[in-house]
């Protein structure tokens, strides 16, 4: 495990644009770093990365996000570019939130309370 | 220095948040958001904003139905912009009176270089949407063509044309217009030799291509 001042949060996006608020709401939250979609090997740079929880507009990406968590076991968030409900990895599935608008507040409390959740299981 | 002002009129919080970010790095661009129409319209109207991306699907009744509506009171460079775009969408959207067409998956320096060129007087096409662009005024083109050439059949003929690109056999359009099979197939082939056409498949596409967008019933009542 890398030891880090602050949680990293990878954001693998396919529309820059969404990176650039997924930055904005994790501010104060998380160090984001943000990836391309579409690249070879995203599995492997997630794996090279470590990061503390991933957040994915991309549903090609979010099944290589997937697979990364279910030996790293991290919270996995699905976004979805054209603003429908997002989805957060539950025990290797996607669910649904029902809850939950696809807004940077809506985002920040999810990864938040993945990552506060994961701590206090660790 | 006076900052020029962009409107970013979309209903998903994530886009305005993902633009407001952006520009927000930038010293000669300022943010004003909508999330509707009606709010955007406000802005739009009273020359508060220098540009405007407004989103396609921007509820309630969509953007192009927005920018239809401001065109005549409104000194704001508007720009529509989506994530899914079609020939279509990039041709209505300057029709219907924008100066540009984006991609909503455009990079960040490609946004912010788009914005400082539409301040200059650019219109903001990317390579991608010029190419919709082409191909939708080359189908426009066609389409027309079509029409022209489809002005020398009759009312029965065209009838009879509309059945045939529907798919109808000569027993089902000789029951559809109440006319014998045998008068179907003399239509046909004044149809054919009219238009110049080779087949039956040639001339449903000819149909299809000049009235595909109005519904196949279009040209029986033309």
């Amino acid at each position: 495990m890398i030891e880090r001042r602050a949680p990293l949060v990878v954001a693998v996006c396919s529309v820059p644009l969404l990176g650039e608020a997924l930055e904005g709401a994790l501010d104060g939250l998380a160090e984001c770093k943000v990836i391309a979609a579409g690249q070879p090997d995203i599995a492997g740079l997630l794996r090279s990365l470590q990061p503390d929880a991933i957040v994915v507009d991309d549903e090609g990406e979010a099944e290589a996000a997937a697979t990364y968590s279910r030996f790293a076991r991290i919270p996995v968030l699905y976004v979805p570019p054209s603003g429908r409900r997002l989805r957060v990895l539950e025990n290797g599935r996607w669910e649904e939130l029902a809850d939950y608008d696809a807004s940077p507040e809506a985002i920040r409390n999810l990864v938040a309370g993945g990552l506060y959740g994961r701590r206090a299981a660790q | 220095m006076r900052r020029t002002r962009i409107l970013i009129a979309d209903a998903l919080p994530l886009f305005r948040a993902g633009v407001r970010n952006l520009l927000r790095r930038e010293s000669d661009l300022e943010v004003l958001e909508a999330n509707d129409a009606i709010e955007a319209e406000r802005v739009l109207t009273t020359g508060f904003a220098e540009i405007a991306l407004i989103d396609l699907e921007l509820p309630p009744a969509g953007g192009l139905e927005l920018v239809r509506r401001v065109r005549e009171r409104s000194t704001t460079h508007i720009i529509v912009w989506t994530l899914e775009p079609t020939r279509e969408a990039v041709l209505d959207s300057i029709t219907a009176g924008a100066h540009g067409f984006l991609h909503k998956g455009i990079s960040a320096a490609g946004l912010v270089r788009s914005l400082r060129g539409t301040v200059n007087g650019e219109a903001p096409l990317s390579r991608d949407m010029a190419g919709l662009m082409i191909d939708a005024i080359h189908a426009l083109e066609a389409r027309s063509t079509a029409r022209e050439r489809a002005a020398v059949l009759s009312g029965r003929e065209k009838q009879v044309l509309a059945c045939v690109a529907r798919g109808a056999r000569n027993r089902e359009i000789a029951e559809q217009l109440t006319i014998s099979e045998f008068t179907v197939k003399r239509h046909m082939q004044n149809i054919l030799q009219k238009l110049e056409l080779p087949s039956r498949r040639a001339a449903a596409s000819f149909y299809l291509a000049a009235y595909r967008e109005e519904g196949l019933e279009e040209g029986v009542s033309a």
